[in-house]
């Protein structure tokens, strides 16, 4: 892959590396199914087994795997983007560009069996955004106005807390008194329906797919829930921790996280209205009459 | 932090009781199911030793990423029936989904071969993935039974001895995704049906499943013709990676379902067809009364009597609700039980409080 960021170099100045850590100021809100993540990762481990297969080293650097591309396709509604699915491209390796024809015909594909779901960018692996990465962006804005860039980094770091995933945005910034388009990284958050979430538990803790009995069942349930229970216990005492340091003075004063600190334990209890209450019994008396 | 470490003590010690095999930590030997050797493939495709024994393929081993696929796909089509095709190969006496996409095409029950008009969207979607490095053939189809169970109706039966016929491997997966949601747990089942004239021994019934009573003639007809793969899944050792990192996300989502909420009108259909099934119980208890002569020894194992039947159906619609009805309460004591004290610090405390079970 050095010829085509040769070139790359060569016709944009080296700006695209330093800015991709400024951060989004376009507002708006990014949304990821988790079935795009297990995707992406599905394509680069596809591709890493048949070059290892096929022993070709030439084309990738040794030791690194070859990177691979695709396209995020998915719902935008106002200033929400929510990104569903995504399906593989092809990377014509001579000139670094994208394959039209192969996208419009997936493209196309798609739309026949999810007619909602449109363009919203492209996706590839690697550790970071590459120089080259701005041709094939650039290429994309015909399709849609404003693509977004999905890069995931596959290498698998054991200490990492957080997803290896960036989404990144392309904004017009002037710099050194042209205008140029470099990428900022954007925040996103991970939204699921019920039947995804079901399925990615399933497969993320292997739990038992036979009937079992119905006290397995139960366990099964309730273990979720206690682990969800638990994080939700750590993240706590995270922040509190956090407050502890800075009411002995280790940790300098941040007002704004106490402003948002203060906002999160107001917001505690969540519902205290007795309608709520009396609603809430109805629910349980309900339900136990089926019991 | 302890609370990773013992959450993946816990999370071994369920494996193990569940029987789940260690597959190795070595994240090559993880990784290479995923090789596509076409010389195995094409060899395999040769010897064909599935012609001599109908009972040849026992498991079915289904990626991370086809298993998402096929549910969000039978979820989004709601209450209509959605079919797609899935790709892979065949190991032994395993056939592999690697992944699997959806079909432009609805299935109603009265459509003998849906499969005629997708022929068109399937050939060209193989050949574009296999310029974009998806090498697998064909390897099976699935659709989703919205509500009424994981089978094989007559239709489908018919479809898949067809298709069993010319173009072998094939694997039928059926996924239900209205009780995928109300169980939370994924409701699949993988089935291959015997050749027209054999004869299966008489295996046991694997599982137990409520059907509605519009289709149990359906089920009874025709159960007999197929038998069922034990499935299993796999992911690659970045997948289980990603997921893990996942989970740091998804536990909100998690502690905020309401399943309760969600499976309304689901499990208003099923106490609906629980009352019909009980009257008809009714009605053979009282009709048998005269007709218990002589025990049948026919079959094998005593079939069960009809109530034995409403019984199982209704303790598993209870067994929901409980789930459904304790979710609700954790996060009623979770998130309402604190009255907010004077003091900013300590509140935060406090909210961890009436759960003295937590420990970390």
């Amino acid at each position: 892959m050095s010829a085509p960021s040769d070139l790359a170099v060569a016709s944009h100045p080296p700006s695209g590396a330093a800015a991709a850590a400024a951060s989004s100021s376009s507002g708006l809100t990014f949304k990821l199914h988790p079935l795009v993540i297990v995707n992406v990762s599905d394509h680069h481990t596809r591709v890493k087994a048949q070059a290892a297969c096929s022993g070709d080293g030439t084309s990738a650097a040794p030791g690194q795997p070859p990177r691979v591309f695709g396209c995020v396709i998915g719902v935008q509604r106002g200033r929400t983007v929510e990104i569903f699915n995504s399906f593989e491209l092809v990377l014509d390796p001579v000139s670094g560009t994208l394959d039209r024809a192969f996208l419009e015909k997936k493209q196309e594909l798609y739309k026949k069996v999810f007619p909602d779901f449109y363009v919203l960018g492209w996706y590839s692996t690697g550790s970071d955004v590459q120089d080259a990465d701005m041709q094939i962006h650039k290429a994309l804005m015909d399709v849609n106005e404003s693509p977004v860039y999905l890069l995931l980094n596959p290498a698998i770091n054991l200490s990492q807390k957080d997803l290896p995933v960036t989404i990144h945005e392309s904004e017009l910034h002037v710099i050194d008194g042209s205008p140029q388009l470099i990428f900022v990284r954007a925040n996103y958050t991970i939204e699921t329906v019920e039947a995804e979430r079901i399925s990615v538990d399933h497969v993320a803790h292997l739990k038992p797919s036979d009937g079992g009995s119905a006290a397995t069942q139960l366990a099964a349930h309730l273990t979720g829930i206690h682990s969800a229970i638990k994080m939700l216990n750590s993240r706590v005492r995270v922040i509190h921790q956090y407050l502890v340091s800075m009411q002995k003075g280790d940790m300098p004063l941040d007002n704004s996280l106490l402003r948002q600190v203060s906002s999160l334990v107001r917001r505690l209890p969540a519902m205290e209205s007795e309608k709520f209450q009396d609603d809430f019994l109805m629910v349980c008396y309900s339900a136990k009459l089926i019991i | 932090m302890e609370a990773t470490s013992s959450a993946s003590m816990a999370r071994q010690t369920w494996e193990l009781e569940n029987s789940i095999q260690a597959t190795s930590s070595d994240p090559d030997a993880l990784d290479a199911i995923y090789r596509y050797d076409e010389a195995t493939q094409t060899r395999a495709q040769q010897e064909k030793p599935w012609v001599n024994d109908p009972h040849h393929f026992r498991r079915a081993k289904i990626s991370a990423l086809a298993l998402l696929k096929m549910v969000v796909h039978a979820r989004a089509g709601g209450t209509i029936e959605v079919m797609g095709l899935m790709q892979g190969k065949c190991e032994g006496d395993a056939i592999i989904v690697m992944d699997a996409f959806a079909l432009p095409v609805e299935g109603t029950e009265t459509r003998v071969n849906a499969q005629a008009d997708a022929y068109e969207y399937m050939v060209e979607y193989s050949t574009i993935n296999k310029q974009a490095g998806r090498l697998e053939n064909v390897v099976g189809w699935y659709h989703s039974h919205p509500g009424y169970g994981c089978w094989l109706s007559g239709i489908d039966v018919s479809t898949q001895m067809l298709n069993q016929q010319f173009t072998e491997p094939f694997l039928a997966v059926v996924i239900d995704p209205t009780r995928t949601v109300s169980a939370g747990k994924v409701e699949i089942g993988a089935f291959r049906t015997y050749p027209k004239d054999y004869k299966p021994p008489d295996d046991p019934v694997s599982e137990y499943q409520t059907i509605p009573l519009n289709k149990i003639e359906d089920f009874g007809v025709h159960c007999k013709q197929y038998y069922a793969l034990d499935i299993t899944y796999f992911k690659s050792s970045l997948d289980s990676h990603l997921l893990d990192l996942l989970w740091n996300k998804y536990w909100v989502n998690t502690l905020s379902s309401s399943p309760l909420l969600g499976n309304r009108d689901y499990v208003a259909g099923q106490i609906f067809d629980l009352a019909d099934k009980l009257e008809q119980a009714e009605g053979q208890l009282a009709h048998s009364r005269f007709g218990m002569l002589m025990p049948s020894q026919r079959k094998k194992e005593p079939e069960e009597s009809p109530l034995a039947k409403v019984t199982r159906d209704s303790s598993k619609i209870t067994a929901e609700q409980v789930h459904g009805l304790m979710s609700q309460v954790i996060k009623d004591i979770l998130f309402n039980s604190v009255h907010p004290s004077s003091k900013a610090s300590t509140s935060a405390t406090d909210s961890s409080g009436p759960v003295p079970m937590i420990e970390s």
